[in-house]
């Protein structure tokens, strides 16, 4: 699937909607000539179908929310406020987790500099396995 | 030769020369009897386990510079996103800002309720498009009319916002309301502008009369005169 595809279908589905307004004017103020050019614009609509439905096999593997669907589209908000909201989120957290994952090091360092000062034989041996286990790791 | 280095594996005390050593060697015990050797410690540590393999990926990284999104966050972030929905579909032709349930066109009774799907779409017959026929001059039912609805757009232009300053000022003048500070200020330069206006007819009407005093057309000057 390439971003043509999407972007063809796109053009597609707006040549649709366009039609079915069009139809609308044509019926709302329907006159005896128009008759014939209604019937065109309805064959026009299932040719369009048609071509959408070729669409169907060209896309897959698109997954959306089903909050974007119900919260948003369905409430007539802009679903481009879901992906703000995600990305925002997903920046905090990880600025979190990071400010957390940098204290942890850092208490880490400490801890091993107060342990090496009172218990020198023990972090030697800590240090040492820990080293171990680093070289088996990699 | 030193006791200690002359210590084998046979003789009877090789833990006190262990106790002894302050090398900080590691007590580790091998088990072969698996699959493969595993080492099972034995140290001062005996709640120290193997720990866990290192993710490369970690929160420490810039998720959104990792997978790319920074272009995206800049999009989202630079501008004001708004928050209708037609400013996401500006093409189409009907109004899309109120709740889908009114009109039952949500997505939700889509999900509920998938449409048929997999027969085949044929164009129609002549027959078949005669059921469309329709004639003239019937009123179309009343729900059907929202299709021809069309939303109304504002176009803001910045000459615009200049002219509507003024008409805020106009009215406020006209009103005679209590009007907010910006619209406070203009109404108190027109009313300069008016003070000054009046103060310079004053002139010009002082200076008509001195005119006409010593003029030879004022009575004054006349009924001086012998």
């Amino acid at each position: 699937m390439s971003e043509n595809t999407l972007e063809s279908m796109e053009n597609q589905l707006e040549l649709f909607i366009e039609n079915i307004r069009q139809i609308g004017i044509i019926v709302s103020d329907f006159q005896p000539q128009g008759q014939a050019v209604l019937n065109q614009k309805i064959q026009t609509l299932i040719s369009d179908l048609q071509k959408i439905d070729k669409y169907r096999s060209k896309i897959e593997g698109i997954s959306i929310p089903l909050a974007v669907c119900t919260d948003y589209i369905d409430q007539g908000r802009n679903p481009q406020l879901y992906t703000k909201d995600c990305i925002e989120k997903a920046l905090y957290k990880n600025e979190e987790t990071k400010g957390k994952i940098d204290m942890y090091r850092k208490f880490k360092a400490n801890l091993l500099v107060e342990l090496q000062q009172n218990f020198p034989h023990e972090i030697n041996k800590y240090r040492s396995l820990e080293k171990f286990y680093n070289t088996k790791q990699e | 030769m030193d006791q200690q280095n002359c210590f084998s594996p046979k003789s009877s005390s090789p833990r006190r020369i262990i106790q002894d050593s302050s090398t900080g060697t590691l007590k580790t015990k091998i088990s072969l009897g698996q699959k493969y050797p595993q080492i099972i410690n034995s140290g001062p540590f005996y709640l120290v386990k193997e720990p866990p393999e290192k993710n490369k990926l970690t929160a420490s990284t810039n998720m959104l510079q990792y997978y790319g999104l920074e272009h995206t966050y800049n999009k989202f972030n630079s501008k004001k996103v708004k928050e209708q929905l037609s400013s996401f579909l500006p093409t189409l032709p009907c109004v899309v800002d109120g709740p889908g349930v009114i009109d039952n066109s949500s997505l939700r009774s889509v999900i509920d309720k998938p449409p048929i799907c997999g027969k085949e779409l044929v164009s129609l017959s002549s027959l078949q498009l005669a059921g469309f026929r329709l004639h003239p001059n019937v009123p179309l039912p009343e729900k059907y009319r929202i299709l021809n609805s069309t939303p109304t757009r504002k176009h803001k232009k910045k000459d615009k916002k200049h002219k509507y300053d003024n008409n805020i000022v106009q009215d406020v003048s006209a009103s005679g309301d209590q009007p907010d500070i910006h619209s406070e200020k203009k109404h108190k330069k027109g009313k300069r502008h008016d003070d000054d206006k009046e103060r310079k007819k004053r002139k010009k009407e002082k200076k008509r009369k001195k005119q006409s005093k010593h003029s030879p057309d004022h009575p004054s000057s006349i009924s001086e005169t012998p």
